[in-house]
């Protein structure tokens, strides 16, 4: 195996990537979409459910607690003023106390409070803004019910500072760019099964370890480098740069090993392009599992890519370090050794 | 062109592109999406808090909560059941209540409640949550509400849910793969194959081939996007109306689709034309999503009388009348399509000959 021979696969397989029009838009375009996504996403999430009120100076001193509980107020001065910021969109629910709220509540009446909702308003929050308001006087008028709750909070407590969703989609974006590159690769290399040019190069003095190295090199460095480029523009790799790189590292080699393994058993582009479909959809379900938490329970935990995205995910929107993710990347690096083996196996066999 | 040939084409495109994975893609996609985003509507991307339940007695609780449009609720069998799901983000609050608990409350006996609450869950759905909570204990308990509230609704805006903003881009995909891509790629595999080549040296000549493909594009587009608004429970108004703008805006699609195919050399070029041209395809149903966006821009784009009228006819119920204008200029941009492509494939035949 020299150098100089390696060298040139790489450079021919980059050549021909670009030279199919398909992945060569592919791969630039989806950098440049996944990042304009990534930075059209708002950065933070708002947690507050806002209401517009009109009401005695006593009333709103004692809503003033409400607002801990991600309820935030907005004053008018008058009912005219609140109706208008509900029709214009200001406020979603304006709420007109009675001047008498207060002393009505110690005499034990029942006053009469309007709720002003927006017709933009879905109908879930129309049926639930009255239930809010219903409690929130009871709140006032120290109206408590016999009943302990005993509250446990599961996992980190990230109330008022939630992972903006575009943190969240950014392990899914990563697994996108590393399968476009296997869906590239796979169809790569079967084309060149197909057409002969492997067989061509086989009887240069080129070997076959060789031709497997040149090709995990290609396959790999490419994934690495547009994964790194990915999280190098949206930022993730601001906290525990080495630990991301190498996690991506270890994730490019393994969708390397997939790669070879589509190509074994694909004929052509258009085979190759389905089943990569295929694996895409699979390994992009640990991602879409931080993305709409709860989608899926344990099961999960058999997808290879999960121990990529959970990692990255812990390190990015966790802080988590080198102590917290070293099962992952150990998994990990386990799922990358048997593909890559798996795939170089079955290549090697398709050669014969 | 004859209608014998044109028949045996048709044959061979139903008998072997139907095992084609573009065909199956064109019939498997429309579906798998309608479904996933019921699914994800109805629970995952759905603004309503999760509340997940475990009744050790018997509580009227789970029914109520059940009832109340602002919440999802899910029951569990035990306490670490509902830990689980409350951990992995399956709930935002779960809770257990003990066996007796209606009764110890009704009674205004103590009663302890134990919760669970999801770490990442918002402030705002632990807001709804602890207060529907509060109110579903104060029902159950028998207590009158401190206020009598008044609702009023104003403005005249409407919210427009996200299943609604999203039909117009599963319908235009339900077309365009049935209607670009199924044609096109047809045509792109044949020339790569060069079975079109000698299918055109037989008496068959391009006209009968773009026209068998074409067929069997407007039959799989109509279909599937007729199946995409049942699956979609869109399916309504003026039926025989809505079929006929389907159709039209099938023939649209199948006759830019047999362009693409005429005009590029083979799978890998069309593949990376229609990814370029993406943006601007699906650039109507993009801005209908989101309504902020002036409405009148995506008329600018042709694709946009493929689903216009389709969404005004099902969502708005419109009549011929309203849609005519949008149906003309569809009709318009199929003549000019039709006389681009009968153009380019002259061209080409003059060239290959």
């Amino acid at each position: 195996m020299n150098r100089e021979m390696l060298a040139a696969v790489i450079r021919k397989d980059l050549v021909l990537w670009f030279k199919n029009r398909f992945f060569a838009v592919v791969t630039v375009l989806a950098l440049v979409a996944y990042a304009g996504i990534y930075y059209l996403l708002p950065s933070e999430i708002d947690e507050t459910l806002e209401i517009g009120i009109f009401a005695p100076v006593a009333a709103s001193a004692l809503a003033a607690p409400l607002e801990e509980e991600g309820v935030l107020l907005q004053e008018y001065a008058s009912e005219l003023a609140l109706k208008e910021a509900v029709i214009e969109g200001e406020v979603p629910v304006g709420v007109r106390f009675p001047d008498d709220l207060l002393s009505a509540l110690a005499l034990g009446e029942r006053p009469l409070v309007d709720v002003y909702l927006s017709a933009d308003l879905p109908q879930e929050f129309s049926d639930l803004y009255p239930i809010l308001v219903e409690e929130w006087v009871a709140l006032m008028a120290g109206t408590s019910m016999p009943v302990e709750f005993n509250e446990e909070i599961l996992g980190v407590d990230k109330a008022g500072s939630l992972t903006p969703t575009r943190d969240r989609m950014l392990p899914l974006l990563a697994v996108f760019v590393l399968m476009v590159e296997v869906l590239g690769l796979s169809s790569l290399i079967s084309e060149e099964v197909t057409t002969g040019t492997i067989q061509a190069l086989l009887i240069t003095p080129l070997s076959t370890e060789g031709l497997f190295t040149a090709k995990g090199i290609f396959g790999v460095g490419f994934a690495f480098i547009q994964v790194t480029l990915l999280m190098l523009v949206t930022g993730g790799l601001i906290k525990e740069p080495l630990l991301i790189l190498v996690i991506l590292l270890v994730s490019a080699v393994m969708v390397t090993g997939i790669a070879f393994l589509l190509a074994s058993a694909s004929k052509d582009m258009m085979s190759a392009m389905w089943k990569g479909m295929l694996a895409l959809l699979i390994l992009a379900i640990p991602a879409m599992n931080v993305l709409l938490p709860g989608l899926t329970s344990d099961w999960i935990k058999v997808i290879p890519s999960f121990y990529m995205v959970d990692a990255v995910h812990q390190v990015i929107n966790f802080d988590a370090s080198w102590g917290a993710v070293w099962t992952n990347l150990l998994i990990l690096a386990a799922f990358a050794a048997v593909f890559l083996a798996l795939g170089v196996f079955a290549l090697r066999r398709k050669f014969r | 062109m004859s209608i014998r040939r044109i028949g045996v084409l048709l044959w061979k495109e139903l008998s072997k592109g139907s095992r084609n994975f573009i065909f199956i893609m064109a019939l498997v996609v429309p579906v798998v999406i309608s479904l996933l985003l019921a699914l994800l509507f109805g629970t995952f991307f759905s603004d309503r808090a999760k509340l997940g339940i475990v009744d050790e007695g018997s509580s009227q609780i789970p029914a109520r909560a059940a009832a109340m449009e602002a919440l999802i609720v899910r029951e569990f069998d035990n306490a670490s059941e509902l830990k689980e799901a409350v951990s992995r983000g399956a709930v935002d609050i779960g809770m257990v209540l003990p066996e007796g608990f209606d009764d110890r409350v009704a009674a205004r006996e103590p009663a302890e409640v134990a919760g669970y609450i999801w770490g990442e869950s918002g402030l705002d759905s632990r807001a709804i949550l602890v207060t529907s909570i509060l109110a579903l204990f104060r029902d159950v308990a028998g207590y009158e509400p401190p206020v009598e509230i008044v609702t009023t609704t104003l403005g005249e805006a409407q919210a427009l849910p996200w299943e609604d903003r999203l039909l117009p881009f599963i319908l235009l995909m339900a077309v365009m793969i049935g209607g670009v891509m199924v044609p096109a790629a047809s045509l792109a595999q044949e020339r790569q194959d060069r079975t079109l080549v000698a299918l055109t040296i037989t008496p068959t000549t391009l006209g009968d081939v773009l026209t068998a493909k074409g067929i069997i594009g407007v039959l799989v587009a109509a279909t599937m996007s007729v199946v995409t608004l049942a699956l979609n429970r869109a399916f309504g108004g003026d039926a025989v109306l809505l079929i006929g703008a389907l159709v039209l805006g099938s023939i649209m699609a199948v006759i830019f689709g047999l362009l693409l195919g005429v005009m590029t050399k083979d799978i890998n070029t069309l593949f990376g034309t229609i990814k370029a041209m993406g943006l601007i395809l699906y650039a109507p149903a993009f801005i209908f999503m989101f309504p902020e966006i002036p409405q009148w821009i995506a008329r600018l784009f042709p694709t946009y009388y493929i689903i216009g009228p389709v969404i005004e006819i099902t969502q708005m119920g419109a009549g011929l009348e309203e849609v005519l204008p949008e149906l003309i200029i569809l009709v318009v941009l199929i003549l000019a399509l039709i006389a681009v492509t009968a153009y380019a494939a002259r061209r080409k035949s003059e060239a290959a000959a």
